[in-house]
């Protein structure tokens, strides 16, 4: 992850006209990428993430901005050349694109056709087919493949030209949660051994979650956050992020469960829940046990979970502390300096922090 | 034989002109079949391509070759016989006879073609037009290794429904002298009332028919890879 930028996109627009109506798809977007780097966009669909990273590779021409990948303008490329500067940006998609009428070893070698000679070729997609692991299935047809497989084949068709960037649009969106993990695992080896950059689409936090380090969130046509992915994880700002983060680690989910038992707890004026966020090294602590000794508040969790997103632990604990009321000030005070998070909730609210 | 002669009175005394019938049916439909082809190969994969939203969107190009199909295939097949006879006397010599009848075979049936052609190409998904657009494959790359290679089952589907209904055609091209098997069945069999001569002629156009049939569906079964 040097800090060289590979894709440069300014005041990116796209605007559609169709039958009299006009859609803004992408609003001034400026974007870059350095290379090396993992760089998800998140957004729900019809946000104009797809639109966007369409743009990169002109595959969709946009109505107003630059795009420079490589150091080339490619708004400003002759067919010819951008064909060339194409054959360096990988792509694959969510439903795969592979040709029907040919084998896996022709799908995979089509794009080496008249650029190496056959028997080159032949290594070639063999060593491809190798790397992602179907090295046995060559001579098969993709209708007689599974989802995964399939896109294993759009992967290793889309790396046949040695790109440097791979753009991956909803690539895992049609693939099953397990097949989705090995499909990641496998972008972000090839990030790590051939030093591809990978610009991930996903409506999923938790492809995000799992393998890219940096984010941009995506609304409407506009990114209304991007950063690091352990500062928007720990700190996200917009309620959209928030939304995105709480269902991919689940604490939404988790947290309509306690409401609805709410009752269930009875909780009085010596109680309280609350959400306790925590970063990286303050997860060492051992709080519960530290709160019990010095203010003797008893915490009960009710939910937790941690997530280590770029080797960076992120805590996420819901508990109702029971102790004397100033006690319990002490005790969020102590919280607080030790950089945790805390948020009172209760349970009438529907937003959680 | 004999319960043949029995059954085919007239025909079986007329076994020179089958043959020769039978020989103009298929001279007139593989040449037409050849010619219509190609140009309707041309016009079909130019009204794809130069579609809205085509990889060499066009909307002048695509509008003539729309109107021309359009126009070529509201005229009834008897009547651009004898409409564009002119126009064969140009380009073959004569106006009639066997070879003047491909004249307007050709501009009756490639039109015909076209849409085929168009309507196959039109099933090939878009994503994988631009997974090829994506690693850099230009237009000629896309209509030659795309769309011509993955639409071939649905190209074979669509020729054999046009050459049975050149076939068809064909039979209509005793009105301008053009002999074959239709021309047998109308101009010797219904108008002698030897309706056994009738009979043979459809009976061997369904042979072909059923011949071509069978070629291209074994033919579109080996190219499809699809199930």
């Amino acid at each position: 992850m040097t800090n060289e930028a590979i894709i440069e996109l300014k005041n990116i627009d796209v605007t559609f006209h169709n039958k009299g109506q006009t859609v803004n798809a992408v609003k001034d977007v400026s974007l870059t990428v350095n290379r090396g780097d993992i760089y998800g966009v998140v957004g729900y669909s019809g946000a104009g993430k797809s639109t966007l990273v369409r743009v990169i590779n002109r595959l969709q021409p946009p109505t107003a901005g630059t795009v420079v990948v490589n150091g080339q303008d490619i708004l400003h490329l002759t067919p010819r050349k951008l064909r060339a500067a194409r054959t360096k940006i990988g792509m694959i998609f969510q439903h795969f694109n592979l040709m029907d009428s040919r084998t896996i070893a022709d799908n995979v070698g089509y794009p080496l056709r008249f650029r190496l000679s056959k028997k080159n070729r032949q290594e070639k997609v063999a060593h491809l087919l190798e790397l992602v692991g179907l090295s046995e299935k060559a001579n098969d047809y993709p209708a007689q493949l599974s989802g995964g497989q399939k896109q294993r084949v759009a992967i290793a068709r889309a790396l046949a030209n040695d790109p440097e960037i791979l753009i991956s649009d909803e690539a895992t969106s049609a693939l099953d949660p397990k097949t989705t993990s090995s499909i990641l695992e496998l972008l972000k080896r090839l990030n790590r051994e051939l030093g591809l950059t990978v610009v991930l689409i996903t409506h999923e936090m938790e492809a995000v979650k799992e393998i890219c380090n940096k984010v941009a969130v995506m609304e409407s046509g506009e990114i209304i956050e991007r950063g690091d992915l352990v500062s928007i994880f720990s700190r996200p700002q917009k309620p959209l992020t928030r939304d995105f983060i709480n269902t991919a680690t689940q604490i939404n989910q988790a947290l309509e469960k306690i409401y609805k038992q709410a009752s269930a707890l009875n909780l009085n004026d010596h109680q309280q829940l609350v959400q306790l966020q925590y970063v990286g090294a303050s997860t060492d602590a051992p709080l519960i046990t530290e709160l019990y000794k010095r203010y003797d508040v008893v915490s009960n969790i009710l939910y937790g979970n941690v997530e280590i997103l770029q080797d960076t632990p992120l805590g996420n604990l819901i508990v109702v502390m029971s102790g004397e009321p100033d006690k319990l000030q002490d005790a969020w005070q102590y919280c607080q300096d030790a950089g945790i998070k805390i948020t009172h909730l209760k349970p009438t609210d529907s937003e959680v922090a | 034989m004999s319960w043949f002669a029995k059954y085919f009175p007239n025909a079986v005394t007329m076994k020179s002109d089958f043959i020769q019938a039978t020989g103009e049916t298929l001279y007139m439909t593989l040449i037409t079949a050849v010619v219509a082809g190609i140009l309707g190969m041309i016009i079909g994969v130019g009204l794809i391509v130069t579609q809205p939203g085509g990889i060499l969107e066009n909307r002048v190009i695509y509008n003539i070759f729309d109107k021309i199909v359009n126009l070529c295939r509201s005229i009834p097949f008897v009547i651009l016989l004898a409409v564009i006879a002119p126009l064969t006397r140009v380009i073959v010599g004569t106006a009639i006879g066997t070879t003047a009848a491909i004249v307007p075979l050709v501009i009756g049936s490639a039109p015909f073609y076209a849409r085929q052609i168009q309507n196959a190409l039109a099933e090939v998904d878009h994503g994988v037009i631009e997974a090829a657009e994506s690693v850099g494959s230009g237009p000629m790359g896309i209509i030659f290794r795309v769309y011509l290679k993955e639409g071939l089952a649905d190209i074979i589907r669509s020729s054999v429904l046009t050459l049975i209904s050149l076939i068809d055609l064909t039979a209509m091209a005793g009105a301008i002298g053009g002999g074959g098997l239709g021309n047998l069945a109308i101009n010797v069999g219904y108008s002698r009332f030897e309706t056994d001569v009738t009979v043979l002629a459809m009976l061997i156009i369904l042979v072909i028919v059923f011949a071509i049939q069978l070629v291209g569906d074994l033919l579109a079964r080996r190219v499809d890879h699809t199930a």
